[in-house]
């Protein structure tokens, strides 16, 4: 176990080593930016099966054992009568598992009927309140801070909504005042698009900001690295896969 | 022109990946050659001075909804949040909605206690990992409301007057989804007050709140962690260990003036086409 463990210090827990490997699956997962190639799908496999068995022995250490294997161990020593809700919660959790049976399929839609009536019967009622609250504060501002931003605003929310809506109105033709209520409704909806769209682009550069910024930090292992996968997809490229696939052609 | 204009039209995509990688990465090496400056937004200043605003003693709780896919913009926000209450000796209680979320609060506490000024910060008596249960954050709130103590099962002297969730002073949701709308929905019932910080994917679904005043506050993204960074240099945090949000801001803006740049361009060639009623 001693050998395990030091191999593994020496390794996959070695800070140097971290660091190479966080720029190489970095640059290898960026590589598909230039063409789809084995490299990547190396590391998106990788990046699965990590987070899958992470996954899987976090969600045994931290809730199969402390919540389930603890509690039943304990009541096998000291017996109290609500330690059979827990066995009761087993039994009706694992009948999820008769999904995999086409004949006995129907035993796990108790479970699920279960969680659609506590879901309805728990949320619908906050749900509720919670719209009614905001809808009746989206109103407060136009008469507590009377400003003249405030007031535009609260206009271009409730004649914005309908708009909006009346762009999706097609009992009638979109002409006269309807069209041009509908125009002034599909620019809105434009403009929500828009700034929705920039906020994702926004966040998915800070996304890659954050990898830029490792690679930015490991100067040498990034230009080893880079060069490295260049000449591999060179070589790749010009002796190996000569012919382009579908995502080859998709890319171009 | 035309020649320029077929340029254009046939440029292959990956040159522009590469561009844009490039402005990503180079203001990383050149950090003088962008300076930074930006105004800070009325959303953050407030979860700023409400933080500020409590006393020594007083109790936040932070509701880490987010792992490492999601780390560039938010484990700046968290990391801000949890120094400016440490600073202030108040005491903070993480709360780990997702199961991989953990291991990313638990090192970045590790690594503010290598910081100068908390060295002497200890688990159990200024901050604690509430950890994760696995019931829904529903269940969970209504249990904090019901005994705080014993929702987590832990001990520490940070629990000394906590009593029920109410207690608490403060909260802020971190998350890259709609999960603050759970507390959000919860509010009326509690009537507890919160902030919250958000991915940029996700902060316009929750500018609504802030207007009802459902939140009190919200970090918009990078921007906000960046915003947030600020704040606490003004008031005296060392600069050197809380600019990872402000060191990527210059690479957000010049990444972001290229695709500006590209998309004038890709407009440029549409309209020409149109005007002129060919294709190029």
């Amino acid at each position: 176990m001693d050998t395990v463990n030091f191999i593994i210090d020496n390794t996959i827990l070695n800070p140097v080593v971290q660091r190479w490997m966080s720029v190489l699956f970095t640059i290898m997962m960026l590589s598909f930016l230039y063409r789809d190639n084995p490299l990547y799908k190396l590391g998106e496999n990788t990046f699965l099966g990590i987070s899958l068995g992470f996954g899987w022995v976090w969600s045994w250490n931290r809730i199969i054992v402390p919540y389930l294997f603890v509690p039943l161990k304990d009541s096998y020593l000291d017996f109290q009568p609500y330690d059979l809700t827990l066995v009761l919660w087993v039994i009706i959790g694992s009948t999820m598992f008769f999904r995999f049976s086409r004949n006995k399929g129907w035993i796990a839609n108790y479970w699920f009927a279960f969680v659609f009536a506590y879901v309805a019967g728990y949320s619908i009622p906050i749900q509720v309140q919670a719209l009614f609250i905001q809808g009746a504060n989206m109103m407060k501002p136009l008469f507590e801070y009377p400003t003249f931003f405030e007031i535009s605003k609260w206009f271009v929310i409730i004649f914005g909504t309908f708009a909006g809506l009346m762009y999706f109105f097609f009992s009638k033709p979109h002409r006269g005042l309807l069209g041009k209520t509908a125009r002034i409704g599909i620019l809105i909806l434009m403009i929500n698009f828009g700034a929705s769209f920039g906020a994702t682009v926004m966040g998915r550069i800070a996304l890659f900001i954050g990898r830029a910024q490792v690679l930015a930090d490991n100067i040498v292992p990034s230009i080893v690295i880079t060069l490295s996968i260049t000449v591999y997809l060179f070589i790749y490229f010009k002796y190996i896969k000569k012919e382009p696939g579908l995502d080859d052609e998709l890319m171009h | 022109m035309e020649k320029f204009i077929y340029t254009l039209k046939k440029l292959d995509k990956r040159w522009i990946y590469l561009l844009i990688f490039l402005s990503c990465i180079i203001p990383f090496w050149f950090p003088d050659m962008f300076p930074q400056e930006f105004s800070t937004s009325k959303e953050t200043q407030r979860v700023y001075d409400i933080i500020n605003g409590l006393n020594e003693g007083d109790a936040i709780f932070i509701d880490w909804a987010f792992d490492p896919t999601l780390q560039a913009e938010l484990l700046p926000m968290a990391e801000q949040t949890i120094k400016q209450a440490l600073d202030k000796k108040i005491r903070v209680f993480i709360y780990y909605p997702l199961l991989t979320g953990i291991s990313l609060g638990e090192n970045l506490l590790e690594n503010i206690k290598k910081e100068p000024g908390y060295e002497n910060i200890e688990n159990g008596v200024d901050y604690i990992h509430l950890g994760y249960l696995p019931i829904g954050v529903d269940m969970v709130l209504f249990s904090m409301y019901s005994d705080f103590k014993a929702t987590f099962g832990k001990e520490g002297k940070i629990f000394e007057g906590i009593k029920t969730f109410g207690d608490i002073k403060y909260m802020v949701s971190y998350a890259g989804s709609a999960h603050p709308e759970i507390y959000i929905s919860l509010q009326p019932r509690f009537g507890f007050k919160m902030g919250a910080g958000v991915t940029a994917v996700v902060g316009p679904d929750m500018v609504p709140y802030l207007q009802t005043g459902q939140l009190d506050g919200m970090l918009f993204g990078l921007k906000g962690a960046a915003e947030y960074e600020n704040l606490r240099i003004k008031s005296g945090a060392e600069k050197k260990y809380n600019q990872k949000a402000n060191a990527g801001m210059a690479s957000l803006n010049l990444s972001h003036i290229i695709m500006f740049l590209f998309i004038g361009l890709g407009n440029l060639v549409y309209f020409y086409e149109r005007k002129y009623k060919k294709s190029i």
